[in-house]
């Protein structure tokens, strides 16, 4: 029988996930920075911090909740509902700004 | 799809963690877990999507210039740092050693209280500035995002002191550490969701507003401090 | 633990009533699903019945126009969520570990918990015919009509909190089965090798616990809006009085296909039954079914085409709706060429699958219809609607479920029904059915508005309504044939043996009923049609000479689910009364939360099995 190698040796050292936490906290201060850049149009704005945040999501749901390493049926559960949500709300965030204020 | 041998199951789990009594090799009450998670996800979707609607269509009362930045990084982090304790947390159940797998579980029980203990601070403030579930679009869909955000963190305190205190009755041991990493899954859920939140409402939300930095970095030093 | 003592000691071999009140079993939960929703399913009837006997003359004063209100949202909300789905979950529960070969669903307990939810959700949305403030704005409730300022009375409450409870059963039971059917299949039932019921019940469980979220958001903001004065949709707060209509018809879209799905996973199993045919183009319906589901989350503003949403919406979601129909033309040509070329035997469940078939078609061409804007325009909100989703869920899916009904009631009970009442109930039931729903269409194109509870006799309606009226007594006729075949039926019919029909999957493989442990030795699948196949693959007794029946420890019986689940739905009434007696509205809600605490508590630590269960073994 094929073997599923989802890299199921040792889990992730102590040491690893204090480096992801690093990473996570510097993230949230680059986002907390991006901020008070009053520079920014709020188009920029919004795609950098839609970007450092989707990374901090990847990061948690990929490390933290192990989902790199498992299989991937837990990420198709958790993945397919988000695409089906993010789709809805574009659909209805477009609906409800071309109705008139 | 003729007859024949079962099929070989390519892509049925292996290694130490997988449940032989099962179709896929996966543990049932993890895959359940995930089934729950994604489904909580399509909760906070309309949530998210009703307040960004909302948040352009409030007529009286502040909007996003009533937030603390400062303050909410601050709160966002300390949610951050609670995960890292959960899967410390877990690693220590996973190797059996019980005193850090009870440390680190009271740690992220504790942080989870801290953030609540932020949250509500939070509102206070925004309550005596005029911003209420009651005071306009936009608090009403502000708040009751943020408070069942807030009451699925709090479930999770609850189901982790439950684990901590249960911990001490032997009933919950290395062979267990599968329940540990469930409420752990849960948790990290939870801070995922407060990732989107933080990003999508608050800074997004209330970017180029009055820059009320300095106040609000002085107010933040005086209550951490 | 606590003390394990009298009436708290866990039930180890509860007979009776404690017996079913703390079953397991997902048979006995089949059965208390099924049960349960035949009976609402004749007081929905009867709702009907005194609807069409207020409509059967002009200027009528039968009924009040606040009572019909009533009748309309109840009879809608109860077919929906205390018909339709349970009697779809009586199926699920009592039928797919059969088909997949295994012994129980993933999680008895939760399954437990799963119908005390509906029955206690049921119940407390009913109760409030009793406090004569039965829920009165429409079974989907549109805000800012349900606001308190338009709903002063407390009718729209027990709409939110008996569906929040209902709902709780609902996504539990969607777990559940996701669970069950990815992870307890027999050894070589590999996804492509399951009958397409099950499949069916694979695909609404996900539409459940993907939809049934964005609901119980919408109901939760209404809940706050009506007890703690929130502003979510509080027009003069400037909420838009479109978000309840989407964020109900993002949810209710994919309702609709978790009702007709399943009735269409009985009909496929069916029809290569009484066709003596393996299914044409499996493959195909399969992924007809997926593609359906997936669709089905994108086509919600078709209910919504009139309220003025702008020309590129309205054109995008009429083309999404006319895509949806393709999958589903798919399979009808699917179960055409199943039957075509096969040995028909015309028992009662074909027949109703036939019926299904064909009154599902004529609901899906309205629909069509509906699709093209300008002709919706006109039919929006007119009788012509009422049509098309009778032909759909009453053609179609009640068809479907008395199929399935016909189909497992001996491998249920044992005992086959009468084949002469069977057949006399589906002619009265196709006749009345078509008598009473097809001139609607007509009264929709004459412009006969939804939703009143009387009119004028010079608009010309009258004799269409009186013929209409008329049809739902055949109806309820065929529906008397059908609870007498079943009551004599149950008592006194044919016994059944272990498969009857020469069906060809696994859970006809066993005795009629089946023993508590389903299956005396799990099974090897090696085909899509096991018992058609000339490897048998199922061994049961007496082929096993040394087999011991006291050897298999199924899952022992618990309170704990039925106790949660009165916990929540206590917690839920004590809302209401907080509303009439502030601090006894207190009391109850918060003890009511403590009890659904300990209950997971408790329930956390209980083993599957009992100790004491174990012990048995060699008795």
């Amino acid at each position: 029988m094929q073997l599923d190698h989802g890299t199921h040796g040792a889990h992730p050292t102590a040491a690893v996930y204090i480096r992801i936490a690093v990473i996570l906290t510097i993230i949230t201060l680059g986002e907390f920075g991006v901020f008070y850049l009053t520079g920014l149009s709020s188009a920029v704005m919004t795609g950098i911090i839609l970007a450092l945040s989707s990374v901090k999501f990847a990061v948690v749901a990929g490390y933290y909740m192990h989902l790199k390493f498992d299989n991937w049926r837990f990420a198709a559960l958790f993945v397919v509902p988000f695409f089906i949500m993010l789709l809805i709300l574009i659909v209805l965030l477009a609906l409800f700004s071309s109705l008139t204020r | 799809m003729g007859t024949g041998e079962p099929k070989r199951m390519q892509y049925i789990a292996q290694g130490p963690e997988a449940d032989h009594r099962t179709s896929t090799g996966l543990n049932n009450r993890k895959l359940l877990m995930w089934a729950f998670l994604g489904s909580d996800a399509m909760f906070f979707g309309p949530l998210i999507t009703t307040h960004l609607i909302n948040r352009t269509a409030t007529q009286t009362g502040p909007t996003e210039d009533i937030f603390n930045i400062p303050l909410t990084t601050i709160s966002t982090f300390v949610l951050l740092i609670s995960s890292l304790a959960m899967v410390l947390a877990l690693a220590g159940i996973q190797r059996g050693q019980m005193g850090q797998f009870r440390f680190w579980t009271a740690a992220t029980a504790l942080l989870g209280m801290v953030f609540i203990g932020f949250q509500m601070t939070e509102f206070a403030q925004f309550a005596a500035e005029g911003l209420t579930p009651r005071s306009s679009l936009f608090g009403s869909s502000f708040l009751i995002l943020t408070g069942l955000h807030g009451a699925h963190v709090t479930v999770g305190i609850i189901w982790l002191w439950s684990i901590f205190f249960t911990s001490y009755t032997g009933k919950i041991k290395q062979a267990n550490s599968l329940d540990v990493e469930i409420a752990g899954l849960y948790w990290h859920f939870v801070d995922i969701v407060w990732i989107v939140i933080f990003g999508v409402v608050y800074l997004i939300g209330a970017f180029g507003v009055e820059d009320r930095l300095l106040e609000h970095a002085g107010a933040a030093v005086r209550l951490v401090g | 633990m606590a003390a394990n003592i009298g009436i708290l000691r866990r039930p180890i071999a509860p007979t009776g009533v404690w017996g079913w009140m703390t079953t397991v079993d997902h048979k006995k939960i089949g059965v208390l699903y099924g049960v349960t929703a035949i009976v609402f399913f004749v007081l929905a009837g009867v709702e009907a019945l005194v609807m069409r006997a207020q409509l059967a003359q002009a200027d009528s004063d039968l009924v009040g126009a606040e009572a019909f209100n009533a009748l309309f949202t109840m009879h809608g909300t109860t077919m929906v969520f205390m018909v339709i789905m349970p009697m779809g979950a009586a199926f699920f529960n009592f039928m797919i570990p059969l088909m997949i070969g295994a012994r129980d669903v993933a999680f008895p307990r939760l399954n437990a918990l799963s119908y005390w939810l509906f029955l206690f959700g049921a119940i407390l949305m009913n109760v409030s015919f009793f406090n004569s403030s039965a829920p009165d704005a429409g079974w989907f409730a549109y805000a800012p009509l349900t606001s308190t300022e338009y709903s002063g009375s407390s009718g729209v409450d027990y709409w939110i909190l008996g569906l929040q409870v209902l709902g709780i059963g609902t996504l539990s039971a969607g777990f559940n089965f996701v669970v069950t059917i990815v992870n307890l299949r027999a050894p070589g039932m590999t996804l492509m090798r399951m009958p397409v019921f099950v499949w069916m019940t694979l695909i609404i469980s996900f539409l459940i616990i993907f939809a049934f979220p964005v609901i119980t958001v919408a109901i939760t903001m209404l809940l706050f809006d009506r007890f703690f004065g929130t502003t979510i949709y509080d027009v003069s707060a400037g909420a838009d009085p479109l978000l309840w209509q989407h964020l109900f018809w993002v949810f209710g879209h994919p309702e609709v296909y978790i009702l007709i799905l399943p009735a269409m996973g009985i009909v496929s199993d069916i029809l290569p039954t009484f066709s003596r045919k393996p299914l044409f183009g499996y493959m195909t319906i399969v992924m007809a079914g997926t593609v359906i589901a997936f669709m089905g989350f994108g086509v919600w503003a078709h209910h919504m085409f009139t309220v003025g949403l702008g020309t590129w919406a309205i054109s995008a979601f009429s083309i999404a709706t006319m895509g949806i129909a393709v999958p589903t033309g798919v399979k009808v040509f699917n179960w055409l060429a199943t039957l075509y070329g096969g040995s028909i035997t015309f028992k009662t469940p074909l027949l109703f699958a036939l019926g299904f078939i064909s009154m599902f078609m004529l609901g899906g061409l309205s629909g069509v219809m509906h699709a093209v804007v300008p002709v919706d325009t006109q039919q929006q909100d007119t009788y012509f609607v009422v049509a098309h989703f009778h032909y759909v869920l009453f053609g179609g899916s009640v068809f479907g479920l008395t199929a399935g009904l016909y189909y497992w009631f001996p491998k249920i009970t044992g005992r086959m029904m009468s084949e002469r009442l069977g057949k006399l109930h589906f002619w009265l039931m196709l006749i009345g059915f078509n008598m009473t729903f097809f001139p609607m269409h007509i009264l929709g194109v004459l412009g006969m508005p939804r939703r009143i509870y009387t009119y004028s006799g010079d608009q010309g309606w009258e004799g269409i309504n009186t013929f209409v009226s008329i049809g739902s007594l055949v109806v309820a006729s065929a529906i008397a044939v059908m609870l007498l075949n079943m009551f004599r039926s149950a008592r006194v019919g044919q016994p059944a043996g272990n498969n009857p029909w020469g069906a060809p999957t696994l859970e006809w493989a066993i005795p009629s009923p089946p023993p508590h442990y389903n299956f005396a030795v799990v099974p090897t699948v090696r085909s899509l049609y096991p018992l058609w196949d000339e490897e048998a693959n199922v061994v049961e007794p007496p082929e096993l000479p040394h087999f011991d029946e006291t050897a298999i420890h199924m899952p022992s019986p618990s309170y704990w689910p039925m106790l949660m689940a009165a916990g929540i739905t206590l917690a839920a009434g004590g809302l209401l009364v907080w509303q009439w007696h502030t601090i006894f509205g207190l009391i109850v809600s918060s003890s009511s939360g403590l009890l659904v605490l300990y209950s997971i508590y408790r329930w956390a630590f209980e083993p599957v099995i009992a100790a004491e269960a174990l012990e048995d073994v060699h008795h």
